[in-house]
């Protein structure tokens, strides 16, 4: 330690000043020159701080924009653990926003208007000669519990579904980030949990009704007549008719590919990568939305579009004056069998008070 | 303040009238003054009891096809009804450290959604067809509707709540909890503790008169 002191001594005296001497003028060059070389100006209205490339950026381009594949070897076994990023995830992510979520309100609220629009000009859906108060049976208890059931799921669902599609962007400006955030929370959970009701429902729906739906000859005249809309009159149909019948089928598999990728989308843990969910993703909203618009039009068709159609699914009974009208050839059998009770009956059978109406009096 | 309500007062006067109450309905039926059966016995009451007690969970094979609905349903939603009450994870902790002080086995995830399924879609059935069907319509009852509309409540509120991120999700379905908790004494839903007493008394009934059924 004194032997350092020493030599710092002798150095001082001996050959630094000198040395001092001679880098001095360099100093004093280097320091003025400084901002000049050390990078680009300082402006005022720039904040400042250390400018320069992330880099890891090269890294990160050449992983995901080189020609080559873009899965890699890695020691973690799980589907897609050799993807570092996945190329599709930013095109779904900006197909979702710029097209699902924009479009999908405005078709919704398209359907809802052209109904309304409708509703004003054409209004009701009247019987010639309007109800008789002769009823006959049209569906059972079953069919008409699994018709609700299917009901009720479908709109939690699709209620819950469009939170979840179009809160952010809708409910975040109506009610905050808090309240959408809990709706958002519950939405998901209830959502995931009523997917498989629904699916279930549709299997028996598909059990107890596909013989009924299946197409047959006069269906296409029902078509070409737009169902009654064009031209003058009803036009004849069986215990369904076409309209009946397609929108049935619609559910059908559409609701199969609404739940099929729903249940690819709650059960990642089953092998499909993320190109599979982000397809299962698009069919599972496009067809929701598709679903929805034409369950819109068909909720108004089955109580304020059609005079006498609730009462089918309320009851299980309808007029026989409104069967006549839209499904004749299954009024005829219900004629010829003889299956049409007067209203006293039915309203016996139903507990309701009888009505003292003469049009309701007729014998079946 | 919502919170402390709900998780301190409301609950413990919830829990008291439902104890209360309960024990105060069974007790009506214990001590209800009945007629004295001087008649002659023709069979066994205990028997008759208990196997009225069993016989009664399999529907008669004469009216089982028309109340296949009621069947189906009325297990799922009972059955699954009751997992959750006592096999739901968040349920059988709740128990643990707020009544009773021990804890068992909660079921997994997965059987836990299972059974709400189970449960939901039972109870769905059920009151759609209580509703469709003109018979079950008429002999239903406001409170009837009140006690379905009331239980499907709670148990929603409570899966809405599983992510467990929102307290206020939580608070909703124990607020749910303890109106029913209050409603449940005096309402058709006593019959989750007198079917079995109902059944037995029927059955002693039937028995001591040699009446198989």
């Amino acid at each position: 330690m004194f032997a350092g002191f020493v030599l710092l001594d002798k150095l001082k005296s001996s050959i630094l000043p000198d040395v001092v001497k001679l880098i001095s003028p360099l100093l004093l060059v280097l320091l003025l020159t400084a901002p000049a070389t050390a990078g680009p100006p300082q402006r005022p209205d720039f904040p400042q701080g250390v400018s320069t490339t992330n880099p890891g950026s090269d890294l990160w381009r050449e992983v995901r924009q080189r020609d080559l594949p873009v899965t890699g070897i890695s020691q973690v076994k799980g589907v897609d653990s050799g993807v570092l990023i996945n190329v599709q995830g930013d095109r779904w992510a900006r197909f979702r926003i710029d097209n699902l979520v924009r479009h999908a309100p405005t078709v919704l609220i398209a359907v809802v208007l052209v109904l309304l629009a409708f509703y004003v000009l054409r209004g009701k859906v009247g019987i010639e000669g309007g109800l008789s108060g002769r009823m006959v049976h049209r569906f059972t208890d079953y069919e008409r519990i699994l018709h609700w059931c299917l009901a009720i799921v479908f709109l939690f669902l699709a209620i819950t579904g469009l939170i979840l599609l179009l809160g952010r962007t809708l409910m975040i400006p109506l009610f905050g980030h808090h309240l959408f955030s809990l709706m958002a929370s519950a939405s998901k959970e209830g959502h995931n949990l009523f997917g498989p009701i629904f699916l279930v429902s549709l299997m028996l729906m598909l059990v107890s009704f596909a013989r009924r739906n299946i197409y047959e000859k006069g269906d296409l005249t029902w078509l070409l007549k737009g169902g009654g809309f064009i031209g003058k009159g009803h036009v004849s149909g069986g215990f369904f008719n076409m309209g009946e019948k397609s929108w049935y089928w619609l559910v059908i598999l559409v609701g199969l590919a609404i739940s099929i990728s729903g249940l690819i989308l709650v059960l990642p843990n089953f092998g499909q990568g993320r190109v599979i969910m982000a397809v299962s993703h698009v069919v599972h909203v496009f067809g929701s939305i598709l679903l929805i618009a034409v369950a819109i039009g068909h909720m108004y068709l089955g109580s304020i579009g059609t005079e006498g159609s609730s009462e089918g699914m309320k009851s299980g009974y309808v007029d026989i004056n409104w069967a006549e009208a839209h499904h004749d050839r299954w009024a005829k059998t219900c004629h010829k069998n003889d299956e049409i009770i007067s209203a006293e009956e039915f309203a016996r059978l139903h507990g309701r008070p009888v009505e003292s109406n003469d049009s309701t009096t007729g014998a079946g | 303040m919502i919170e402390y309500l709900i998780d301190g007062p409301l609950w413990y006067f919830s829990l008291a009238v439902f104890c209360i109450g309960v024990l105060w309905q069974l007790a009506r039926i214990v001590f209800a003054k009945s007629k004295t059966d001087l008649s002659v016995a023709r069979g066994s009451a205990s028997s008759g009891a208990i196997r009225n007690v069993f016989s009664r969970f399999v529907p008669h094979r004469e009216i089982a096809p028309h109340i296949g609905v009621q069947l189906v349903a009325g297990y799922m939603f009972h059955l699954g009804l009751f997992a959750l009450l006592f096999f739901a994870a968040p349920h059988v902790i709740f128990l643990e450290e707020n009544l009773l002080g021990f804890g068992w086995t909660p079921m997994p995830h997965w059987a836990f959604i299972v059974a709400s399924q189970f449960a939901f879609f039972g109870l769905i059935l059920l009151w759609l067809r209580r509703m469709l069907n003109s018979v079950s319509r008429l002999i239903s009852t406001l409170d009837d509707h009140v006690a379905t509309i009331l239980t499907f409540v709670v148990m929603l509120t409570g899966c809405l709540a599983l992510l467990k991120g929102h307290s206020e999700l939580r608070l909703l379905h124990r607020f749910t909890v303890e109106l029913l908790l209050i409603y449940f004494p005096f309402s058709c839903l006593m019959h989750t503790f007198t079917f079995i007493p109902s059944r037995a008394f029927t059955g002693a009934w039937f028995g001591r008169r040699g009446i198989d059924a």
